[in-house]
């Protein structure tokens, strides 16, 4: 007998479960859960979890080699799931530079960034960043989730409010967490709601939001937000973890897009989409920076950035600045891709980003959906409950400069005919 | 020994609800579920039963969401609730709740009116003429289901467990089309109003279906 068993009329199915039913357990042994976990993830591993963490034996550029975790075959395929929206990460200059890093600092920073580890070559990244941002300073982070956690915990406390968005990232939510500050959440980009319950707060205020949200690829409503924030003396974060260098005359993201950079507080960003590479940062004033310097646990106590990454990532940034016109590229090849979707019927939901939501609305058809899809040449993953709401779920496609428009259509082709074919569209 | 409910239609809206108010109502053992962090789930369902012991009756059942009891080798519940106070609109179904289940209930009768509307079915709750709840929910697609469910219940005696198995057609769905109204009216006196989120995340809606409760499991408690 296993806990994810048949039923007194022999019916079994992994589908009635998913990840949201073994996070809490009672009972005073932590390992409670491991066996109904181990037995639900037995029988969901073949039926389409194992599109999931994929060994991919190749650089994510627009086609990836592929490790199927089901038949253990290497496929050559159409890479939609990786962000590196801008190309970058296997840019030759970006790879030298990296290369030269690893020749004169070796594979680590060996040490925190406040005692020994940090190099000549942060101190470039983070000058780079504040430049390219139009903000005093910035600082570096190891992974944008500890960013997000770092900031968040250094400057909120105990008694303070955090009032964040219903779909924030789990960094964010975790930073929140760790501030030990009261936490309440607003509807999804919805200004009215945010002023209900900034209504109710008194005391210091944060408000985060993010630029672009990374499961519908929608932007943030941030006008009427920061609107709200002034009204209310909340002071507002944005995290661009999918926006920066993307959005924005000078791609400097979603709040110089809207024109309010300077009413925004905190710029808080990602090194792991746009560039492809690793970590996090926040730009702000001289002040803020070393505050959250002596204050950002998680940066504190972790490794700074390798500095073959900060070398990289310093050459992507470089690029970013010198070729606008790659930019224009990834915006050109959002608004194809946009309208093939559309001359299809396939439906992205609120998108009007890079990231674009293909829409199954089928929680029991959505691994078959991703597994034909894959079959037939396409790598992108399936996104379900309780990722997204129940009869909510996708494949979510992840659009990059590097990609042609070839390669886009061939998605369409792919993803039109397996939607067909599987009664999702007509 | 099981007990069995056969009713026309069961109807959930689940509700986002601050875990301060979750915690006030559990007892020490009991663990909210929470959906985002200090944010638990209230659930509010309105019963049409139609056989049991007790004759036809209306139910309707105010619960906090909570950590299902996991087992090794036994049936994985769906969900766990705490039923901290049910209404019935019979004294027979309320006297019969009250001595097998040890379910808190309101002890005066309650009327429950179901509207079914096409894809939109409501509760309308009162107690003596004055208004208590209305709840509205909309289908999705339905499904043949059979959902093991964990109720746990405290009263002066002790907690225990009922294991609830709901065979019925359910939709299930996150569209957030219904509705919630509370009134301010002492069957309520748990929730602060205000901060229940007026829309369910979640509305389920189970109908022409049998609810089969195994023998009740007293609990140890600390």
């Amino acid at each position: 007998m296993t806990a994810v068993q048949k039923d007194e009329a022999g019916r079994t199915a992994f589908s009635d479960y998913d990840y949201s039913n073994f996070y809490y357990g009672a009972g005073d042994d932590p390992l409670n859960l491991l066996g109904p976990f181990r037995d639900w993830y037995r029988e969901a591993l073949p039926n389409g979890y194992y599109l999931y963490s994929e060994p991919v034996t190749s650089a994510p550029t627009t086609r990836v080699s592929v490790k199927n975790r089901k038949t253990g075959q290497v496929q050559d395929l159409l890479n939609l799931a990786s962000y590196n929206y801008l190309g970058i990460s296997y840019r030759p200059e970006v790879k030298q530079a990296a290369i030269e890093a690893i020749e004169r600092y070796g594979l680590g920073a060996s040490g925190s960034p406040i005692l020994s580890g940090t190099m000549d070559i942060h101190v470039a990244l983070a000058e780079a960043m504040a430049r390219f941002k139009a903000k005093d300073a910035a600082i570096l982070f190891p992974t944008g989730y500890s960013a997000n956690v770092g900031f968040i915990s250094s400057l909120m406390r105990a008694g303070d409010n955090i009032i964040l968005d219903q779909y924030s990232h789990a960094s964010i939510v975790d930073g929140a967490i760790l501030a030990k500050s009261k936490t309440v959440f607003f509807r999804h980009n919805n200004p009215m709601d945010l002023e209900r319950k900034l209504l109710k707060c008194t005391g210091k205020k944060l408000v985060i939001v993010e630029g672009v949200y990374s499961m519908d690829g929608d932007v943030c409503q941030l006008p009427e937000i920061v609107e709200v924030c002034k009204r209310h003396g909340a002071r507002i974060l944005v995290d661009e973890a999918h926006s920066t260098f993307l959005f924005g005359p000078n791609g400097r993201g979603v709040a110089e897009h809207f024109g309010l950079d300077k009413e925004v507080d905190f710029h808080l960003g990602t090194f792991s989409k746009s560039l492809g590479g690793q970590g996090g940062f926040v730009c702000g004033s001289k002040d803020l920076v070393d505050y959250v310097n002596a204050f950002g646990r998680s940066r504190f106590f972790s490794c700074n950035l390798a500095p073959p990454v900060a070398a990289g990532l310093l050459a992507g940034v470089q690029i970013v600045e010198n070729e606008p016109a790659l930019r224009a590229k990834l915006w050109s090849n959002v608004a194809f891709l946009r309208r093939r979707f559309a001359e299809e019927g396939i439906d992205i939901g609120k998108s009007t980003s890079q990231v674009m939501p293909v829409l199954v609305n089928n929680d029991a058809k959505v691994f078959a959906v991703a597994e034909k899809i894959q079959e037939r040449g396409l790598y992108l993953q399936p996104v379900t409950y309780p990722a997204v709401p129940k009869h909510k779920s996708r494949l979510r496609i992840s659009v990059s400069a590097a990609h042609s428009e070839a390669e886009l259509e061939e998605a369409v082709r792919v993803i039109g005919g397996v939607l067909r074919d599987e009664g999702i569209i007509a | 020994l099981k007990t069995q409910y056969g009713y026309a239609d069961a109807i959930s809206g689940f509700f986002e609800f601050p875990t301060d108010n979750a915690r006030r109502i559990l007892p020490p053992h009991l663990e909210p579920i929470e959906l985002h962090h200090g944010t638990s789930i209230f659930s509010m369902v309105a019963f049409d039963f139609t056989e049991s012991e007790v004759g036809p009756y209306g139910e309707v059942v105010m619960s906090v969401i909570v950590s299902p009891l996991v087992k090794a080798g036994e049936r994985l519940p769906k969900s766990a609730f705490y039923p901290y106070l049910v209404g019935t609109t019979t004294k027979a179904a309320r006297d019969h709740a009250i001595e097998r289940w040890h379910l808190p209930h309101w002890m005066e009768d309650v009327a429950i009116e179901f509207h079914r509307d096409g894809p939109r079915i409501a509760a309308k709750v009162e107690v003596g003429g004055a208004a208590v709840a209305e709840l509205s929910i909309s289908d999705h697609s339905w499904n043949p289901v059979s959902h093991l469910y964990q109720s746990f219940m405290k009263d002066d005696e002790g907690a225990y467990l009922a294991n609830i198995v709901m065979d019925a057609e359910q939709s299930e769905h996150e569209e957030e089309t219904g509705r919630l109204v509370l009134h301010d009216h002492p069957f309520n006196r748990d929730l602060v109003i205000s901060d229940v989120y007026e829309i369910p995340f979640r509305e389920l809606w189970m109908r022409k279906g049998v609810q089969t409760f195994d023998p009740l499991i007293q609990l140890q408690t600390a």
